[in-house]
C-alpha cells in the first residue's frame, strides 16, 4: 500500500534501533511472557481462579524443599494445619509427617487448552491432598498465582482491545476533521474537548454507572472495554487532525482526489499511513491508562467482578494496612500492575526516539 | 432499632425510624475524686448531613448530635430498665393508657433558658406528629395510624394519652426533646426541614445534654465543650461533665482511624476482626484495653426478593415470574440457608471473632433472644436433597439445576461495593451455590443505587444487605409487618401475602399491647421461631463487637448495648 522503498527502509532502520536497546527489549521479552502466560493460563496455572479452599485462608508462600534429611532429593512440599493463636493471628503449623511430591504435568482440574484441546495437564502440581501456594493464598484460600495468570488474562487484554477501538475511532475522527477541515473540523473538534474536559476517572464512574446492574461478568468485561475507549480517543484524534492538516496539501493527496478517488479511501491509504509512526507509540504510551483504568474500577468493586480475577480486583482485598501487614503477599497484583505499566512506557518512550526521523542520519 | 440498613463500620447506614437505646443516669459510688478536666477525642468516617435530629435518616447525624440533646427517659444498657432523665418520675393510669411525667425543674437549655413542659409538648406535637416533617420516629409513636395526644398540664407536668396500649412506651420515651424558643419560628413558618443544617452557627443548636457543640469543620473535626448549665450533678455536688471537651475527627476510613489510634491521637477505635490480632498484642507498650463487648446487635443476611408487584411505570413485574416462583419457595430458602457455611464465614470474614446468627433478634439482646430457633447447619448434600425433592435437578447435564418447566436456576446477587465483608461473604456463598448447581451473577453496586434498589424500585433478586439491631423488638415493626416500609422481601403489602406473615402481624399487634415481660416474650419467641422456620431472611454472621480504649478515662463502663461512652458526663480523666 505504501509505494516507495525509502519509507520501508526507514522503518527497518527504526526497528534496528529499537533491537539495539537493551531495556527495551528486556520490556519487550516481559510483555511477551506476560501475554504468553496469559494465553496459556490454564495450562500454567496449577489450580483454578476459583478452587476455593478455605482452610488455606491467607496462606502463606509454600515453601518447596529439595533436600530431606540432608539428601537431595525431588522436590516437595509439607502438609500445612491452620490455627490461630491467642491473638487470633493466623498460624501455619507445618505438619513434617505428611510430604506431598511437587509434580510437573500434574493432572489437576479438567480444562480446553485454547478453547479447543480438552484436557487435565497442569505445568505444576502437587500431590493431593497437598497444597503448593507459589505466591501465598488471598482471603479465601484461592492460590495468588493462578489467579494472578487468569486476572493477567483480563487486565492485559482490556489494554490491547480498548486500544484498538479507540484508535479506530481517533484515527477515523481526527482524519475526517483534517481532511474535510472547516465546518466538520470545527463540530469534531468541539466534541472532542467535551471529552477531554470532563476529568478521566469520574466520566468512567459516570459512564459505569450508566451500566446496567445486572450484567454478568462477561458483558461488565466488555462495557469497560468501551468505556475506556471511549474516553480514550479524543486527544489521539487532536493529534491526528492537526497531522492531517498538513498531510491533505501534499501532492500525492491533491493527485488523488484529481483522479477522483472517494474521500474514505483517500484518509485510509494515503494520510493515516503517514501518521503511522507517530501512532505507534502513542498507542504503546496509552495502553497503559486502559490497564488502570480497569484496576481502578475493580479495586473499589465496580469492574471485574468476584469469583473472576482481574489484577484490580485482586487489590482490592489489600485495601487494609492489617491485611497488608498479616499477608503481603496479597500486594503481588500490584507489582504486575506496575512491571506492565512500565514496560509498554518504555517501550513507547524508546519507539518515539528510534521512529524520530530526524535521527536517522545518527 | 432494627430499622436502619448498615453499609459497614457506622458509614452510611440509614435509620429508618429510631434509636432506642440511650443512656442511663447511674451514678457510681466508687469515685476516686474525679478531676475535672481534659478531653476525648474519637473519630467518625463520614461527616454529618445536618443536626437537625428530628429528620435525621443516617447515623452520622445522629451520632452527631447525641450528646447534646436528651430525652424524658433512659433506657440502662446492663439492666435495660428505663430511668428517669430529664423526667423524674412518672405514673400511669391503670388501663395503661395515661401517663403523666414529673419534670425536672432544676433544668435550663444551654443558652440560659429554662426548661418546661412546653417543650415537651412543642416536640411531639409540633415536632414529630407534623405532618409536613418527615420525622424519622413517628411511624413508631403512632399506633394504629393515631397519634398520642400529649398536653400541658402545668409548668413541669406533661400528660400523655394512648388510643390503645403501647408495652415499649416508656423506652420510645428517651426521644430528644427541643428547644421550642429557639424552633417555634421556623415550624411555623415551614422552614424546619431546612433549619439546623451543616452551616448553622453551632450557637444556634441548644440542648439540655452535657456537651455544646462550638465548631464544625467540614471534613475536619467537630468540636463540643461541656454544657455548665447541664443539670446533673454528682455525689459532691459537682457539675457534671467531667470532660471540658470532645471531639469528633472527621477521617476517610477505617484504616486511618487505626493508625490515628495508635499513633495516640484518639482515644478510642472500633476494631474489625483482623485488627485485634494488630492491636492486642501492643496493649500494654502502648497503654490501651481491648474490651469484648460481645455480639453485635446488627444483622448480616440474604433476602431474596418475593414482590409479586408489577412496576407501574414499564408495565413489567418487579421479579421475573420464573425467578419469583423459585423466591417464593420455602424448600428453595431452606436449601440456600443450608448453603451459608457460617463457621469459615467467621473464621475468614470476621477472624474467628464472631458468632453464627440464626433468628432476627440476636444473643445481644438478651432477654427477648430465643436460642432454640431453626438452625441451618452447613450441609451442601442436604441441601442438594431438599432442592431435589422440591423439583430441582439437573435434567439437561449442563452441571446447573433446572426447574420442574427446564428454566436453569440463575439470579443476580446484589451487595454494596466498599464492603469487603460482604463481598467476602457473597463471595464464598456464590461457590457453594454453584456446588449446588445454581447459577449466581455475584455483583457489587454502590450503596446508594444498592438501597434505592431496595427500597423504591423493587428490581433485584437477592441481595446481601445488614441492619441495625436493638432489644425492643418492636422497633422492628417496619421490617417485619408485612405493611412495613422495609419489609424487604414484599414490601408495603395491603393484605399480607402469606399465612405466616399474617401471623406475625398479628404477634406485632398482640406484642406491643402486652404490658407484661414474660407474655410478651413468648409472643416474640413465637415470631423468631416463624422467621427462623420460613427465612424470609437468611442470617449470617454477628461481628464481635471490640473496641479498643486508651487506659486514661474513670467511670468508664463500655456496653454493649448503648455505646462505650453512654455515661459520658461522668468519665473523667484518671
Amino acid at each position: 500500500m505504501i509505494n516507495n522503498n525509502r519509507h520501508h527502509s526507514q522503518f527497518q532502520l527504526a526497528l534496528q534501533r529499537f533491537r539495539g536497546n537493551k531495556t527495551a527489549m528486556a520490556c519487550v521479552f516481559i510483555l511477551g511472557f506476560l501475554y504468553f502466560s496469559a494465553v496459556f493460563a490454564e495450562f500454567l496455572s496449577p489450580y483454578s481462579y476459583k478452587d476455593e479452599q478455605r482452610q488455606y485462608s491467607y496462606c502463606p508462600p509454600t515453601p518447596v524443599h529439595f533436600f530431606d534429611q540432608g539428601r537431595l532429593t525431588w522436590p516437595y512440599v509439607y502438609g500445612l494445619q491452620l490455627s490461630f493463636n491467642e491473638f487470633y493471628k493466623r498460624e501455619y503449623v507445618t505438619d513434617v509427617n505428611t510430604k506431598y511430591r511437587v509434580k510437573l504435568f500434574a493432572s489437576g482440574e479438567s480444562y480446553k487448552l485454547l478453547g479447543l484441546i480438552p484436557t487435565r495437564v497442569h505445568l505444576l502440581g502437587v500431590e493431593s491432598p497437598g497444597r503448593i501456594y507459589l505466591l501465598g493464598a488471598d482471603s479465601r484460600g484461592r492460590d495468588i498465582f493462578s489467579r494472578l495468570i487468569f486476572g493477567g488474562r483480563v487486565s492485559l487484554s482490556i489494554g490491547l482491545i480498548g486500544v484498538l477501538i479507540s484508535f479506530t475511532i481517533g484515527l477515523l475522527i481526527g482524519g475526517a476533521a483534517g481532511y474535510y477541515g472547516g465546518r466538520v473540523d470545527n463540530y469534531l473538534m468541539r466534541l472532542c474537548e467535551m471529552v477531554i474536559m470532563f476529568p478521566g476517572f469520574y466520566l468512567l464512574l459516570a459512564l459505569r454507572s450508566a451500566v446496567p446492574d445486572d450484567f454478568n461478568s462477561v458483558q461488565v468485561y466488555f462495557a469497560i472495554i468501551l468505556i475506556l475507549s471511549f474516553i480514550g480517543w479524543a486527544s489521539l484524534a487532536r493529534i491526528i487532525r492537526g497531522m492531517c492538516l498538513s498531510l491533505r496539501e501534499r501532492e500525492y493527496v491533491l493527485a488523488a482526489k484529481s483522479l477522483g478517488v472517494n474521500d474514505f479511501h483517500i484518509i485510509t491509504q494515503h494520510i493515516l499511513p503517514h501518521t503511522l509512526s507517530y501512532s505507534i507509540f502513542a498507542v504503546m504510551l496509552s495502553i497503559p491508562g486502559y490497564i488502570l483504568g480497569e484496576s481502578a474500577l475493580s479495586l473499589i468493586g465496580l469492574g471485574i467482578q468476584d469469583p473472576f480475577a482481574s489484577w484490580g480486583n485482586m487489590l482490592s482485598d489489600a485495601m487494609s494496612i492489617v491485611r497488608i501487614k498479616f499477608a503481603p503477599w496479597i500486594l503481588w497484583p500490584a507489582f504486575f500492575i506496575f512491571l506492565t505499566v512500565i514496560c509498554f512506557n518504555i517501550i513507547g518512550n524508546v519507539l518515539r526516539d528510534c521512529l524520530d526521523p530526524n535521527l536517522k542520519g545518527n | 432499632m432494627f430499622n436502619k440498613i448498615a453499609f459497614q463500620n457506622r458509614r452510611f447506614a440509614l435509620i429508618y425510624f429510631f434509636f432506642l437505646l440511650f443512656l442511663f443516669p447511674a451514678i457510681s459510688q466508687s469515685q476516686q475524686n474525679p478531676q475535672p478536666g481534659g478531653q476525648l477525642v474519637l473519630a467518625t468516617t463520614s461527616d454529618p448531613k445536618s443536626f437537625n435530629t428530628i429528620i435525621a435518616k443516617e447515623t452520622s447525624t445522629s451520632e452527631a448530635v447525641e450528646f447534646i440533646f436528651d430525652g424524658l427517659t433512659k433506657t440502662d444498657p446492663f439492666t435495660l430498665k428505663v430511668g428517669p432523665n430529664l423526667a423524674q418520675s412518672w405514673e400511669v393510669s391503670e388501663d395503661g393508657l395515661e401517663w403523666i411525667f414529673h419534670l425536672r425543674e432544676d433544668v435550663v437549655w444551654s443558652d440560659g433558658v429554662e426548661f418546661t413542659a412546653d417543650d415537651v409538648v412543642f416536640t411531639f406535637n409540633d415536632l414529630v406528629f407534623n405532618p409536613d416533617i418527615p420525622a424519622s420516629s413517628r411511624d413508631i409513636f403512632m399506633i394504629d395510624g393515631q397519634p398520642f395526644a400529649v398536653n400541658k398540664v402545668d409548668q413541669y407536668h406533661v400528660k400523655f394519652i394512648l388510643p390503645v396500649r403501647f408495652a415499649p412506651f416508656l423506652r420510645a420515651m428517651s426521644q430528644e426533646i427541643l428547644p421550642k424558643h429557639k424552633l417555634e419560628k421556623v415550624v411555623k413558618e415551614g422552614k424546619f426541614n431546612s433549619t439546623w443544617g451543616i452551616d448553622t452557627d453551632p450557637r444556634e443548636i441548644v440542648g439540655t445534654g452535657p456537651f455544646c457543640l462550638i465548631r464544625y469543620d467540614p471534613g475536619q473535626r467537630l468540636v463540643y465543650e461541656r454544657n455548665p448549665r447541664y443539670w446533673k450533678k454528682d455525689l459532691n455536688g459537682n457539675t457534671l461533665p467531667y470532660l471540658e471537651r470532645m471531639i469528633y475527627l472527621i477521617v476517610q476510613n477505617s484504616d486511618v482511624e487505626l493508625l490515628k489510634f495508635i499513633e495516640g491521637t484518639l482515644d478510642a477505635y472500633s476494631l474489625r476482626g483482623m485488627d485485634y490480632s494488630l492491636l492486642k498484642p501492643i496493649e500494654q507498650k502502648n497503654n490501651f484495653t481491648v474490651y469484648d463487648r460481645g455480639p453485635d446487635l446488627g444483622s448480616q443476611f440474604i433476602v431474596f426478593n418475593q414482590n409479586p408487584g408489577i412496576n407501574p411505570n414499564t408495565n413489567k413485574p418487579f421479579v421475573d415470574p420464573v425467578r419469583l416462583s423459585w423466591f417464593q419457595n420455602r424448600d428453595f430458602r431452606r436449601a440456600v440457608a443450608h448453603a451459608v457455611d457460617k463457621e469459615k464465614i467467621i473464621e475468614i470474614v470476621k477472624n474467628k471473632l464472631g458468632y453464627p446468627q440464626y433468628s432476627p433478634m440476636g444473643p445481644a439482646v438478651g432477654f427477648f433472644y430465643k436460642d432454640d430457633v431453626f438452625k441451618y447447619e452447613y450441609d451442601l448434600n442436604k441441601a442438594k436433597q431438599i432442592l431435589k425433592d422440591a423439583g430441582f435437578s439437573d435434567r439437561d447435564g449442563d452441571g446447573y439445576i433446572e426447574d420442574q418447566e427446564g428454566h436453569q436456576v440463575e439470579f443476580n446477587l446484589y451487595t454494596n461495593s466498599g464492603s469487603t465483608e460482604r463481598v467476602d461473604i457473597g463471595g464464598i456463598l456464590n461457590h457453594d451455590l454453584e456446588k449446588l448447581g445454581m447459577k449466581v451473577n455475584f455483583l457489587q453496586l454502590e450503596f446508594n443505587t444498592l438501597v434505592s434498589k431496595l427500597t423504591s424500585t423493587f428490581e433485584w433478586d437477592a441481595i446481601i444487605m445488614g441492619l441495625t439491631g436493638g432489644v425492643e423488638p418492636h422497633f422492628g415493626k417496619n421490617v417485619w409487618t408485612s405493611d412495613g416500609q422495609l419489609h424487604m422481601w414484599n414490601p408495603r403489602q395491603e393484605t399480607p401475602a402469606t399465612p405466616w406473615e399474617k401471623r406475625i402481624d398479628e404477634l406485632f399487634s398482640e406484642g406491643v399491647q402486652e404490658l407484661d415481660e414474660d407474655k410478651r416474650k413468648i409472643i416474640y419467641d413465637e415470631f423468631q421461631m416463624i422467621v427462623s422456620r420460613e427465612l424470609p431472611v437468611i442470617y449470617t454472621v454477628l461481628s464481635a463487637k471490640l473496641t479498643a480504649i486508651r487506659n486514661k478515662f474513670g467511670n468508664l463502663k463500655p456496653s454493649n448495648l448503648g455505646g462505650v461512652f453512654h455515661n459520658l458526663e461522668e468519665i473523667y480523666i484518671k
